[in-house]
């Protein structure tokens, strides 16, 4: 079946949403309420895809992926950067940072499950349901 | 010894006058006390050197020599003349040359006596002025110091005194420097026999820190105009002399205060930035659960409940581009919005407008056309920014049009230079009234349609747009009639 996709959001309620559309449609979620939780859950689980969201107190999601890709027991799977707003040059440094994609807030569910498709699909030796 | 002998002794080492010998070239074979007082240097330092070399500035080396040569010929000269110092500050000397016989044999000599004649050249420089230009000095706003040629006071009118403490007796015949802090005295020296060599009107030291000093030792910020002033043979300078402590004063203020107002700027945007995010985040889940509601992932909807939804959605997503616009705003007035000019192919960007907003026109049963040259059309512009413009005016003409059509056509403006592009977007809607046409570009404005307000206002879309196309050299012109539909025409440079 579909795959593992860990959630890092501090807002409640856009946690709920993402979790809500990915449960809908069959992927198993896991949700980080904040940066830390969301890092260790990633070094000691497997996941197929990581959902980042940016601003986020105490730890960033640019800081999060900064330490995952430090760290000697990451095995490396698509992460996808959520932020809340877009400004000219955000994308160049979310990119360098080495977020595999971006995506702004507010989500659109219509598209928002296609694209989780496509991501997964990308992701090497995952994609095969 | 003889009482001759007695005084003679006493002249020699007392004389005010400068005695010197010289060889017919100019070479000083004798430099008496008295000229070592009045220029500065020892025998030791004169003696074997050339006259020419030691006191006589460069543009009188000409007269100088001509006077000696007159002196040989005619046996003796007399004339009054411009000297240095050691020091490089300048008097005025009255020469008397004389060809004596060379005792030790061989070829004449000459004897020179100079007297120091600046105190009377000032006096008699101060009496022309006086007698000429009284009056008019006088009555000037300024205070004004005429300079003689040596850097002497020759005249010093009453501003000066009010503006130094000083009064015209105390100053008359003092070089120029005493009203400059010890700092620049020396630099100002050079510089006075400098603007002697070249002298015309001019303003002192654009751009420097001037400074005066008044006679209690104070300093005060000055400007300076410089000007020569012609009195029969000799050229004076004139300055005129303001105080412009008040206005340094206020320039600090401003500085200080603009400061200020960049340090507030910059915090409002800052907190505009961090409230665009804060509103967004609620909204994220607004749009996204309505969205997951009508789309019946939980369930069926009546309806009723479709109905509602759709209005909290069409509401949230306008709330959500207010939210934008805003941020985009706050951008435009802080200048941190960076615009990137460069050649857009400006059909691609209307096919990506026109497929976001097709769908849109399609509900409303709106035709929907698009009307653009064969050949691409390249625009002076941001991408972004012409594309956010673009959207939001066809956007517009969508959502305020119920029945007919909306057509956007691209066509290059004839016989126009620079060239310009126009892209104009036409609806078949109501129209608006001339007051409205009027103010169609200011924030948060309402159009009134006949008896009934617009459903939703514009908000800050065509101002914003506005604002973005200004940034890119180009325009926004609105044409409408009540009744007969409404016309946006995006003006811009063909890159």
């Amino acid at each position: 079946m579909a795959g593992r996709i860990l959630v890092i959001e501090d807002d409640p309620a856009s946690l709920e949403l993402l979790k809500y559309l990915l449960e809908r449609a069959g992927y198993s979620v896991r949700s980080a309420p904040d940066g830390a939780t969301g890092l260790r859950a990633a070094l000691e689980y497997s996941f197929d895809l990581i959902l980042c969201d940016l601003q986020m107190p105490e730890l960033t999601g640019f800081e999060v992926i900064a330490r995952l890709r430090s760290s000697p027991d990451w095995r490396p799977v698509p992460m996808i950067a959520v932020t809340a707003y877009s400004m000219p040059g955000d994308r160049e440094s979310v990119m360098a940072a080495g977020f595999t994609e971006y995506m702004t807030k507010p989500i659109d569910p219509d598209n928002f499950l296609a694209d989780i498709d496509r991501w997964l699909a990308q992701a090497p030796g995952s994609g095969t349901t | 010894m003889t009482p001759t002998g007695k005084y003679e002794a006493l002249a020699q080492s007392e004389s005010p006058d400068a005695v010197v010998v010289l060889t017919a070239s100019g070479e000083i074979l004798h430099w008496d006390a008295g000229a070592e007082a009045l220029f500065g240097f020892a025998p030791a330092d004169a003696i074997g050197r050339s006259l020419f070399d030691l006191i006589v500035p460069d543009s009188l080396r000409h007269e100088e020599a001509g006077r000696l040569a007159v002196a040989g010929t005619e046996g003796t000269v007399t004339f009054e003349s411009l000297r240095q110092r050691k020091d490089g500050s300048r008097l005025y000397v009255c020469i008397t040359s004389k060809t004596i016989p060379n005792p030790d044999g061989g070829d004449p000599l000459i004897l020179s006596t100079k007297k120091d004649v600046t105190q009377l050249r000032v006096l008699r420089d101060a009496q022309r002025i006086e007698s000429k230009f009284r009056d008019l000095l006088e009555s000037v706003p300024d205070a004004v110091v005429i300079v003689n040629p040596a850097g002497h006071i020759v005249y010093f009118n009453e501003h000066s005194q009010r503006l130094f403490g000083y009064t015209p007796e105390e100053l008359k015949g003092e070089p120029i420097e005493v009203l400059l802090p010890e700092r620049f005295r020396a630099a100002h020296l050079a510089h006075r026999v400098g603007y002697f060599s070249q002298p015309r009107p001019r303003s002192m030291g654009i751009g420097l820190e001037l400074y005066g000093l008044r006679k209690d030792g104070s300093e005060f910020p000055v400007d300076i105009g410089l000007s020569p002033l012609q009195v029969e043979d000799t050229t004076l300078a004139m300055s005129a002399i303001r105080d412009i402590s008040v206005r340094k004063q206020i320039e600090l203020e401003l500085r200080d205060k603009n400061v200020a107002l960049e340090k507030a700027n910059f915090a409002k945007t800052q907190f505009l930035a961090s409230m665009s995010h804060e509103l967004r985040t609620p909204l994220n889940s607004i749009i996204g659960f309505t969205g997951t509601l009508l789309m019946r992932m939980p369930g069926p909807l009546n309806e009723g409940q479709e109905k509602q939804l759709r209005t909290v959605q069409t509401s949230a997503r306008h709330l959500l581009s207010l939210i934008n616009d805003l941020l985009d705003l706050a951008k435009i007035e802080a200048d941190r919005l960076e615009l990137e000019l460069e050649a857009v192919d400006s059909s691609a960007v209307l096919h990506e407008v026109s497929e976001t907003l097709m769908t849109q026109a399609e509900q409303k049963k709106l035709q929907f056309t698009m009307a653009l040259p064969q050949d691409s059309v390249f625009l002076k512009a941001d991408r972004r920014a012409l594309s956010q413009i673009l959207i939001n005016l066809t956007d517009n003409a969508i959502k305020f049009t119920d029945y007919g059509s909306v057509r956007l056509t691209l066509a290059r403006r004839a016989d126009s230079f620079p060239k310009q592009v126009e892209i104009r977007i036409e609806d078949t809607g109501p129209g608006m009234r001339n007051e409205d046409v009027a103010r169609a570009f200011d924030p948060f404005t309402r159009f009134g349609v006949g008896d009934r307000v617009m459903k939703a206002g514009t908000g800050l879309g065509l101002h914003l747009s506005q604002k973005l196309a200004t940034r890119m050299e180009g325009r926004i012109l609105c044409e409408s009639r009540l009744g007969h539909g409404t016309t946006f025409t995006l003006v811009m440079l063909e890159a």
